[in-house]
């Protein structure tokens, strides 16, 4: 396991430098100019050229990009172009946000996902099974962003059981952190839980007809230790994989979720990075979360080996 | 005679203890509550002098300004005591004894370093004229302008005029450490980036009774919608800057108000090519009037701005200075007239031009294009970037082109923008009536606004007459409050700016 962790944090390296040149190349093929908005799109020539200097904008891509390496490398991924906010300190201080609110869908799709998965499986064609699967369908296809705008609607304008807007960090008060995360976490969680479900269910419908559940239940075995203990760790494999899937997928809904519901996390950077062409900070956000999304994968590698033995690596 | 001596004293000062004690003292409320305003654009710099754009309501609490206006729009003093303009020369007197939150004094030398400051660093475009700051005397600095420019006045209102303390400047994070003379400190440790801003009461300030609140929270909600919802949960006190649609949902929201702002935006199409070198048909005016008078501009405001907005035949809306009430409605909705002039002109059949637009005017150029249509013109919409809108227009990529004016800008840009050879948006370089040039420079000749009316009124009536600039609809800075804050009596907003008076503004709750 350890060699396969090593390995894992080496194949990072390469991954990571292709995709901060990638996300570089791209940025700099962005239409527009950060200039414009720092000075407004009626200044002379000779303060654009200021500007453009000033941000290193007039060096050839190259080596600019060679240059933010070099300090990347170091730990240093720059500074706005905009402030003096230093990319590490605005990542660090979004992250928790974004993370919160992640873990906190994810934690809700696999809870909803998984009994809703179990149910139907249980009860193939049963209208338990009906019920499980036409939520799941309108919960793959209502967009999680409509979703939250109804969930804040009714929950927090109307009943005004939590705050319809901003996020609470845990470490100020648990219980507002808890009341702040609810709504955006449903609204975000439930589609996945969906996709979850149905993966369950299949996986789930497929297991309970092989011969060792038939055998181990001739056994003598109760059949809620056959479906728990057995089956259920056999039909979470494939159940891993959608999960870590759904984790990027959830990280990309943050971004539009936390918008809904004015929550500052790294999307709402990202997105404010991104009009404003703020280079420094889109470079900093993406290998941020590239490097959540391969540690997510790392996990799911550990996961596998932990749930079925033969899937450990040699 | 020792104890008739000691009750006498004994006497005196019970009687003097009385009398403290019943001389009526100077009672100075303490700022009590907290006040949650929503500002929906993001704070990119606290530095005022590099800061362009929206949201300088995060920088009215730390930092005031030489002058200011009040709630009916008059130019008052505030860290300057008086000025007076000599053609190109300003001179103005600052108020003594003015305190930095950090100790510091406002000297003279410490207003003309800001000023040089704003000058060197040349953001602040409405400061283009000015060349230099000098003191010239204690409390006295003059300002040379490179011409004559009475708006300068104004400009020295807003950020451009906004005073940092000395030390503060040198701090290369000022942008995130303001430290200015006003009533409240910026708390960088009760702050959450990019999403709070708290300020609280600047214990040295000069007149404590105008600090009404031991707290100002600011929260950074750049979603429309979930502004509106804040506000309905009274998360919020006041939603500063409103769209149209949140504007409407929340005019007819039972708990909240919508407040209009006198002021705001002017939309309105500039004809650039008004001798047809591209488009023939602009060169003539009974065509350009026939396109004023098409437009249903009452219809425009209901179905594209929720009936929010009002009718604009001119720039400037009753209750600003530069208003002229002569227009009345020139070129009101008249569909015959307007195609008895296109056939008056022979162009009955019509003709064609390109527009440019970004996606936040699309609408409003769909609705225009249709009024067009009856006329036979085919208006085509093309999209530009977003952000680039003004530099087209600047450009001869485009015959017209559709902006908004801000009510806020001193009518001397009719000049710059429109008129003048070298103008932004006459990319023809089509020269103007001499005229209308005299009539420029008599207005920056004159330094009251009384005076300064008349002038830009006639200018806008000329350049009404020859109708290139098409005014469509003003749109107020739009709020929206809590029923409970917007009752609050020393609520006072100002014309055309977006945030509300805090000199005064007091909260109970």
């Amino acid at each position: 396991m350890g060699r396969l962790i090593a390995q894992r944090l080496l194949a990072m390296l390469p991954l990571l430098l292709i995709v901060s040149f990638l996300t570089f190349s791209l940025t700099a093929m962005l239409p527009g100019d950060p200039a414009d908005l720092i000075l407004g799109d009626r200044a002379t020539e000779a303060q654009y050229r200021m500007v453009h200097e000033r941000l290193g904008l007039d060096q050839p891509f190259l080596l600019r990009y060679v240059q933010w390496l070099q300090r990347a490398v170091l730990g240093d991924l720059g500074t706005s172009f905009f402030n003096s906010v230093r990319v590490m300190d605005a990542v660090a201080q979004r992250i928790p946000a974004t993370v919160s609110l992640t873990l906190a869908s994810v934690l809700i799709s696999i809870v909803v996902g998984l009994s809703a998965g179990v149910a139907a499986a249980l009860r193939p064609r049963s209208w338990i099974d009906r019920l499980a699967t036409f939520g799941a369908t309108i919960g793959q296809a209502i967009p999680n962003f409509w979703f939250g705008i109804l969930l804040a609607g009714v929950f927090a304008v109307n009943l005004r059981w939590f705050p319809a807007t901003g996020y609470t960090p845990f470490g100020q008060s648990p219980l507002g952190w808890l009341s702040s995360i609810t709504l955006p976490a449903l609204a975000l969680g439930l589609s996945t839980s969906a996709a979850i479900a149905r993966q369950v269910r299949s996986a789930m419908v497929g297991v309970l007809q092989q011969d060792y559940v038939r055998a181990a239940l001739a056994q003598g075995l109760s059949r809620r230790r056959v479906i728990f203990k057995h089956a259920l760790k056999n039909a979470l494999i494939p159940v891993v994989t959608v999960l870590s899937f759904q984790v990027t997928v959830l990280l990309g809904g943050a971004l539009i979720v936390e918008h809904v519901f004015a929550i500052n996390g790294i999307g709402s950077l990202a997105v404010a990075a991104v009009r404003q062409q703020d280079i420094p900070m889109i470079q900093g956000i993406v290998l941020v979360l590239v490097m959540i999304v391969m540690a997510v994968q790392l996990c799911t590698d550990i996961l596998y080996g932990l749930i079925n033995p033969k899937a450990r690596p040699a | 005679m020792i104890y008739s001596t000691r009750r006498f004293l004994l006497s005196v000062a019970a009687g003097l203890a009385l009398m403290a004690a019943t001389v009526p003292q100077k009672v100075v409320a303490e700022p009590s509550g907290t006040l949650r305003l929503g500002e929906q654009a993001k704070l990119i710099t606290m530095d005022p002098h590099q800061h362009s754009g929206g949201g300088i309501g995060y920088l009215r609490p730390v930092y005031e300004s030489l002058f200011d206006h009040d709630e009916d729009n008059n130019l008052v003093p505030l860290l300057a005591e008086s000025y007076e303009v000599d053609g190109a020369k300003i001179v103005i007197t600052l108020r003594p004894g003015i305190t930095f939150s950090d100790g510091e004094l406002l000297t003279a030398e410490v207003a003309a370093a800001n000023i040089n400051r704003v000058i060197g660093l040349g953001i602040q475009a409405s400061m283009k004229l000015a060349e230099k700051a000098e003191v010239t005397g204690e409390n006295e600095i003059t300002l040379t302008l490179a011409s004559p420019d009475p708006s300068i006045i104004d400009a020295l209102s807003g950020t451009a005029g906004m005073m940092i303390s000395p030390k503060a400047m040198e701090d290369p994070a000022l942008d995130r450490n303001p430290v200015g003379t006003g009533l409240y400190v910026y708390s960088p440790e009760e702050s959450r980036e990019g999403e709070l801003r708290v300020y609280l009461p600047n214990p040295t300030y000069r007149d404590p009774e105008l600090q009404g609140v031991a707290r100002l929270e600011l929260s950074e909600i750049p979603d429309a919608t979930a502004m509106v919802n804040a506000l309905k949960t009274g998360q919020i006190d006041l939603a500063i800057f409103l769209s149209s649609p949140q504007a409407a949902i929340v005019d007819r929201t039972p708990g909240i108000k919508l407040l209009r702002q006198p002021g705001g935006t002017t939309y309105h199409l500039g004809i650039m090519d008004r001798e047809g070198t591209r488009v023939p048909a602009f060169a003539d005016k009974r065509v350009r009037m026939a396109m004023a008078h098409s437009i249903d501009r009452a219809a425009f405001s209901k179905a594209v701005e929720f009936g929010l907005s009002q009718p604009a035949y001119q720039a400037y809306p009753e209750g600003l200075w530069p208003h002229d009430p002569a227009v009345g409605e020139k070129y009101a909705y008249d569909l015959d007239k307007a195609k008895a002039l296109m056939k008056e002109a022979g162009y009955e059949d019509g003709f064609e031009f390109d527009i440019p637009s970004i996606p936040v005017f699309a609408s409003r150029l769909e609705a225009v294009a249709g009024f067009f249509k009856e006329i036979n013109i085919t208006m085509n919409i093309v999209t530009v970037e977003p952000g680039t809108l003004a530099r087209r227009s600047m450009s001869t990529d485009f015959p017209a082109t559709n902006l908004v004016w801000n009510t806020f800008l001193d009518p001397k840009y009719l000049t710059t923008y429109y008129v003048a050879k070298e103008a932004l948006f006459n990319p023809y370089r089509i020269a103007p009536d001499p005229e209308l040039m005299e009539l420029s420079e008599e207005g920056l000749n004159r330094v009251e606004y009384a005076e300064r009316a008349p002038i830009y009124n006639e200018m806008f009536r000329k350049v009404s007459d020859e109708a290139y600039i098409i005014f469509i609809t003003t749109t107020p800075i739009l709020f929206g409050a809590t029923d409970v804050f917007a009752a609050n009596p020393t609520l006072r907003l100002r014309p055309g700016t977006d945030t509300p008076i805090l000199h005064g503004l007091r909260v109970d709750n």
